[in-house]
């Protein structure tokens, strides 16, 4: 089980990760989403807000009206969130849940595809 | 029995015309026949080889026309039929959403032999497409919406594609057409200097106008487009469905100058004379566009296995036979040929101009083009005007012309100038 | 005929096109097909079937949305064009050829009612391009109509009749006067008609809006609305065409006749772009006055157009839509029992010959669907504009046990969506 702390020191690093790449964040200068994860066993919700691909916000709680809510076991939110897993590929094989729209969920997986080539 | 084999067994060239004349008349666009009648170009195509054509009825012409550049590597290249018969034992078209091997392979190959760093393709089936692709990939990449675009253009007549062709005549009947286009004179930098706006998004040109009459654009004002682009972050596009593969002496016209477009968008000879396809090809940065939106522009002909490796087949053509070398010597024995007819004939030839075998020759007035080409018709070469301006005759045969059909044509030429010379000279009494 | 390699070599070959085609192609399309389980590198293919170059096999139930209703690599067809590569090449586009002459003729012939003239292209968008210019020029006014959720191209005006606007938003602005209303609403279109409306377009069946046929009394309704009204009504049957949906073409189960018919796809025979905008006598009116204002270089090619009289000729020999639509029946049975079986994953099927949709609960399933079949040996996806909808668009000769084998990887597919959840309604 992983805690809110630890999820909530995951989605920082994720955060820095993506601002700081100049070229994601020009290709995801189109997007502006409001993304709702939440931990199945836990029952803990955390808000990612993003701004013309900025991240602009983390927290926690299920704040605002979400375009895409992600569902999983609190572990593997944290694995996404420091990159350690392929999150499209787990939603196809029904270990995550997703809702959102299939141009969001590919968007999700490019932004993975630009931070971490190899996963 | 397959109506394939009634098709092909059919020879007798008197009811062939009757059947397709009628049928085209009823089916198809009579109105385009009966001008076609009128010119004596209702040719039938019969057996087609190198740089000719034959009627059905067995009248020869060299062909001067090859759709503006689709038969660069000549009329049935035996090699890529041979290509194609073995793609068939194997291949169809693959699946649309399928990885496609032989798409990715030619992708590699128009990586290496486009200049810069132009990489990745996307493909289509028909010119015009590709350059929507472009404008597209132009408009998604910059955030920005504007096309400068040049008068007497002619880039296809398809939605993005139309608004980019500078004649009404194509465009009046079908308004309202989509807006952010921009028009400027050819060859003016000037004129571009003060059309570029904050809102623009990409210069669009052939390098050489072809249905514009072939106007090669000089390397000074390519250049100059180079730099404007670059200071604005506006992306440079190229459009060498005519000029491209050898045409104009060199694999591409922008190597003559050197300058490197953003986006390069080839067709025609692309499809080895046999097979439909185009493409756009980009820099890897205007590709993370697609990386955020792969599937936003799609098509289920475009690339197909078939196409990919008759292209590559075409390409090899190309390559092996160093076609462009070959253009531009032909090409110089052309204007040599036709510089003489203007001294000939200087009240008939303003001007003999073009790169490689992307030739033009300049009648005084508009009427002299389509008598020229009915009257070369008549000589056996089959030739005519370039549609944004019939002063024009084009000659645009197929890179693998040899010297001697070069002089006949040069010599078909004369004849033809004679017998309007002779025209004009009745007109006038 | 395979491949040939060991099988390291087979893999090698895959692994380089799958790199090749993220290097110089669409690196995000691979990894999403990778992601999906698609990652398909086509190796031998035949009839309904195409095996990856490295052995596995796949039913193709995407076939390009209805390209290949002939078959994969169809023996007659491949002789069709080797024999015509003895004696042409494309032609030249600007003169009248026979073969242009010949497919138009055809064409007229099994087209219903009095559609006649044809102009040819390579895409599917391009003919819908041409339909909805010849609407405008020859009606003389600018106004079209198209539905929510349409598919129709993406050359620019088929875009902007394009009912989503992921297609669109990143390219605007878009070709103006265009309307859009709800599907099968009769209603819907009449409040929308002006006095400068020039065309309807519609899907007689809507392909990715999630396989929707159109009910007979919207058909007739529109034939009405557009006779009354002098507006072109437009089909565009580049998916349902050429014996996808039980009979030669949609409209005929109507009786409904356009004054424009779009058709692409299985014209090509799955081996070659053609495509092409059939019409009726009046609209060829506008052609006449304006004979060149509409070019494709390559459409209508002599290749093309020997290829499309071969494909028509083999599905009218082998009767093949009758086949479809018995096929049709055989996948509906099963689907009826798999809807029993699984009601809270399977909401309904739609179906029209062997153009078939499958209605899951929820947007994720159907991309789960399609890893779960790709496992099992069956390629299929979902609808462009609704991922909720599975399409299966086999070619239209499979055979019956290729039907049952389908049905049987759609249950244990299904089997494994319900034991991993996620099902719910959103």
């Amino acid at each position: 089980m992983a805690t809110s702390e630890e999820i909530m020191e995951a989605l920082a690093d994720f955060q820095q990760q993506c601002n700081n790449n100049k070229r994601l964040r020009r290709m995801q200068r189109d997007w502006t989403k409001v993304l709702h994860f939440k931990g199945t066993e836990t029952g803990d919700y955390f808000t990612m807000t993003v701004e013309k691909g900025e991240i602009t916000r983390n927290e926690k709680g299920d704040n605002g009206v979400p375009d895409i809510i992600v569902e999983t076991d609190s572990e593997t939110l944290c694995d996404m969130f420091w990159g350690d897993i392929n999150p499209t590929q787990k939603y196809l094989r029904g270990e995550i849940k997703v809702k959102g729209s299939q141009e969001d969920i590919m968007r999700i997986d490019a932004i993975t595809a630009i931070i971490w080539p190899e996963v | 029995m397959s109506i394939i084999d009634d098709i092909l067994n059919e020879t007798d060239p008197v009811k062939i015309r009757e059947e397709t004349e009628r049928n085209y008349r009823e089916h198809v666009n009579p109105f385009a026949l009966r001008m076609f009648k009128n010119a004596s170009l209702d040719i039938i195509e019969g057996k087609r080889s190198g740089a000719s054509v034959w009627d059905i009825s067995g009248k020869r012409y060299i062909d001067c026309v090859t759709g503006a550049g689709i038969f660069n590597v000549g009329r049935h290249n035996t090699q890529i039929v041979e290509a194609l018969k073995k793609a068939l034992d194997r291949y169809d078209m693959g699946g649309w959403i399928s990885i496609i091997r032989e798409r990715a392979l030619l992708a590699k190959k128009l990586s290496d032999i486009t200049p810069g760093g132009l990489k990745y393709s996307l493909f289509c089936c028909g010119g015009g497409e590709a350059i929507e692709v472009a404008i597209k990939l132009a408009r998604g990449h910059t955030d920005r919406t504007e096309i400068i675009c040049m008068e007497n253009g002619y880039h296809g007549v398809t939605g993005f594609a139309l608004p980019a062709t500078g004649r009404d005549v194509y465009k009046a009947p079908f308004a309202p057409l989509a807006p952010g286009y921009r028009h400027v004179p050819f060859n003016d930098i000037r004129a571009v200097e003060e059309a570029i706006t904050e809102d623009t998004a990409a210069i669009l040109l052939e390098p050489i106008q072809g249905e514009g009459g072939i106007r090669p654009a000089d390397d000074e004002y390519l250049r100059g487009l180079r730099k404007i682009c670059d200071e604005n972050d506006v992306l440079l596009v190229f459009d060498e469905v005519q000029t491209g593969f050898g045409r104009t002496g060199k694999m591409f016209c922008a190597e003559h100058s050197g300058v490197v477009p953003d986006i390069m968008v080839l067709a025609k000879s692309l499809s080895g004379g046999f097979y439909p396809i185009s493409c756009a090809v980009f820099t890897e940065e205007i590709s993370d566009f697609l990386m955020t939106h792969p599937f936003i522009i799609i098509n289920s002909f475009g690339g197909t296995s078939l196409g990919a490796l008759v292209a590559l087949a075409a390409i090899e053509f190309i390559e092996e036979n160093d076609l462009p070398a070959h253009a531009h010597i032909m090409g110089k024995r052309f204007i040599k040929g036709l510089l003489a007819l203007k001294e000939k004939y200087p009240d008939l030839v303003i001007d003999v101009r073009g790169m490689g075998l992307m030739l033009g020759i300049e009648f005084p007035e508009e009427s002299i083009g389509p008598r020229m080409a009915y009257q070369l018709n008549q000589n056996g070469v089959i030739s005519i005007y370039t549609f944004n301006n019939p002063k024009i005759i084009r000659i645009m045969p197929t890179l693998v012309i040899t010297e001697d059909e070069v002089d006949f044509v040069v010599q078909a030429f004369d004849k033809s100038l004679k017998e309007i010379r002779a025209q004009e000279v009745r007109f006038k009494k | 005929m395979a491949h040939k390699g060991t099988k390291e070599d087979l893999e090698a070959i895959k692994r380089q096109a799958l790199e090749d085609f993220a290097r110089y192609v669409n690196p995000q399309k691979t990894r999403v097909l990778k992601n999906a389980g698609l990652d398909i590198i086509e190796g031998r293919r035949e009839g309904a079937k195409v095996w990856d170059i490295t052995g596995k096999m796949y039913i193709d139930c995407i076939t390009s949305a209805g390209s290949f209703n002939v078959g994969r690599r169809n023996p007659e067809i491949v002789g069709a064009l080797k024999a015509a590569l003895d004696e042409y090449d494309l032609g030249g586009f600007i003169v009248c050829s026979k073969q242009k002459a010949d497919l138009a003729k055809k064409l007229a012939d099994i087209t219903p009612g009095d559609l006649q003239y044809v102009m040819y292209g390579t895409g599917g968008g391009e003919a819908n391009d041409f339909a909805i210019k010849l609407a405008r020029g020859f009606t003389m006014k600018t106004e079209i109509i198209s539905t929510i959720k349409a598919y129709h191209g993406h050359t620019g005006f088929a875009l902007a009749a394009i009912g989503r606007d992921e297609y669109k938003k990143p390219f605007y602005p878009m070709v103006p006067g265009f309307k859009h209303v709800p599907y099968n609403d009769l209603k819907a279109m009449e409040d929308a008609i002006t006095e400068d409306t020039a065309g309807i377009i519609i899907e007689p069946v809507q392909g990715e809006g999630g396989i929707y046929p159109a009910t007979d009394d919207y058909l007739k309704g529109l034939r009405a609305i557009c006779d009354k009204h002098e507006i072109a009504l437009i089909f565009d049957e580049i998916q349902t065409g050429f014996g996808r949906t039980g009979k030669m073409f949609c409209c005929e189960h109507t009786g409904v006749v356009p004054d424009i018919m779009t058709v692409a796809k299985s014209l090509g025979g799955n081996l070659y772009p053609i495509s092409a905008t059939i019409y009726r006598e009046e609209l060829n009116d506008f052609v006449v006055t304006h004979p060149f204002t509409h070019l494709s270089t390559f459409g209508g090619s002599d290749l093309g157009c020997i290829v499309g009289m071969a494909a028509i000729d083999y599905l009218v020999k082998n009767r093949v839509p009758e086949h479809a639509a018995k096929m049709g029946e055989r996948f509906q049975k099963g689907f009826d029992e798999l809807q029993k079986t699984y009601p809270a994953l399977l909401l309904e099927t739609r179906r029209k010959g062997l153009m078939m949709g499958l209605q899951y609960t929820n947007d994720s399933i159907g991309p789960r669907m399609s890893y779960q079949l790709a496992q099992h040996g069956v390629m299929a996806i979902y609808t462009g504009n609704d991922p909720s909808v599975m399409r299966l668009m086999p070619v239209l000769e499979i055979q019956p046990d290729d039907v049952d084998f389908v049905v049987e990887a759609l249950d244990k597919s299904m089997a494994e969506i319900m034991k991993q959840g996620g099902i719910e309604k959103y």
